[in-house]
């Protein structure tokens, strides 16, 4: 949140706000936010995690299902209701630092 | 003894030798360390990727790396650079390397 503040202070390129990221997330929740989740279909496999992914990743990804060139059926409807602040919303909540290497 | 009890037996004994002997055919996070060396230049070291172009691998589920490499792979997922890189990559390179960014510490689940 002090992050945003201080990135619209310097009129940062719309950096997404995380604290709204978080009350536009309840597509996300269900399969991201649950441990040990897992897909059903086309394949099984755990429901890869995102938070402390690069939030710039995470826009371009979701850009990318939206516009088709990623082919996960549920990701690409998710992505179709999602505007571009909507995303860098949500990406800069699960983005930030992933806990360093240990 | 009768030969269902023999039969038996046998299969116990096949049983316990394939369990005994299945450790080399689990995945590998130490081979997976020393295949992913090609990998660091842009994924970062252990997968901590320092360029928000190429994601973060350190902590991503085992079994979802394995999906991906493999749909980049066939054809399913496309990217000309990871297609270039997979295209050498065995089913067992591609589970050691699985288990090894599985094993650091970095993305996690949040909710």
């Amino acid at each position: 949140m002090a992050a945003g503040l201080v990135a619209a202070a310097f009129g940062a390129q719309a950096a997404g706000d995380p604290a709204t990221g978080r009350q536009k997330n309840f597509q996300c929740q269900g399969c991201h936010g649950i441990p040990g989740w897992k897909t059903a279909f086309p394949e099984v496999y755990h429901v890869p995690k995102i938070g402390g992914q690069h939030p710039a990743y995470i826009v371009a990804a979701l850009k990318a299902y939206k516009k088709g060139d990623r082919d996960h059926a549920t990701m690409r409807a998710i992505a179709a209701d999602l505007s571009d602040k909507d995303m860098e919303d949500i990406a800069a909540y699960y983005g930030g630092s992933a806990p360093a290497k240990k | 003894m009768n030969p269902t009890t023999l039969k038996t037996l046998r299969l116990l004994a096949v049983a316990v030798a394939t369990t005994v002997f299945a450790g080399s055919a689990i995945a590998s996070a130490e081979a997976g360390k020393k295949k992913a060396e090609p990998c660091k230049v842009c994924h970062g070291e252990g997968g901590m990727s320092k360029s928000p172009e190429f994601p973060v691998l350190a902590g991503q589920n085992a079994d979802y790396i394995v999906a991906v490499l493999t749909h980049y792979k066939s054809g399913k997922r496309k990217n000309p650079v990871m297609q270039g890189q997979v295209a050498n990559l065995s089913v067992r390179d591609i589970n050691d390397l699985a288990a090894y960014y599985a094993s650091q510490t970095g993305l996690m689940v949040r909710y």
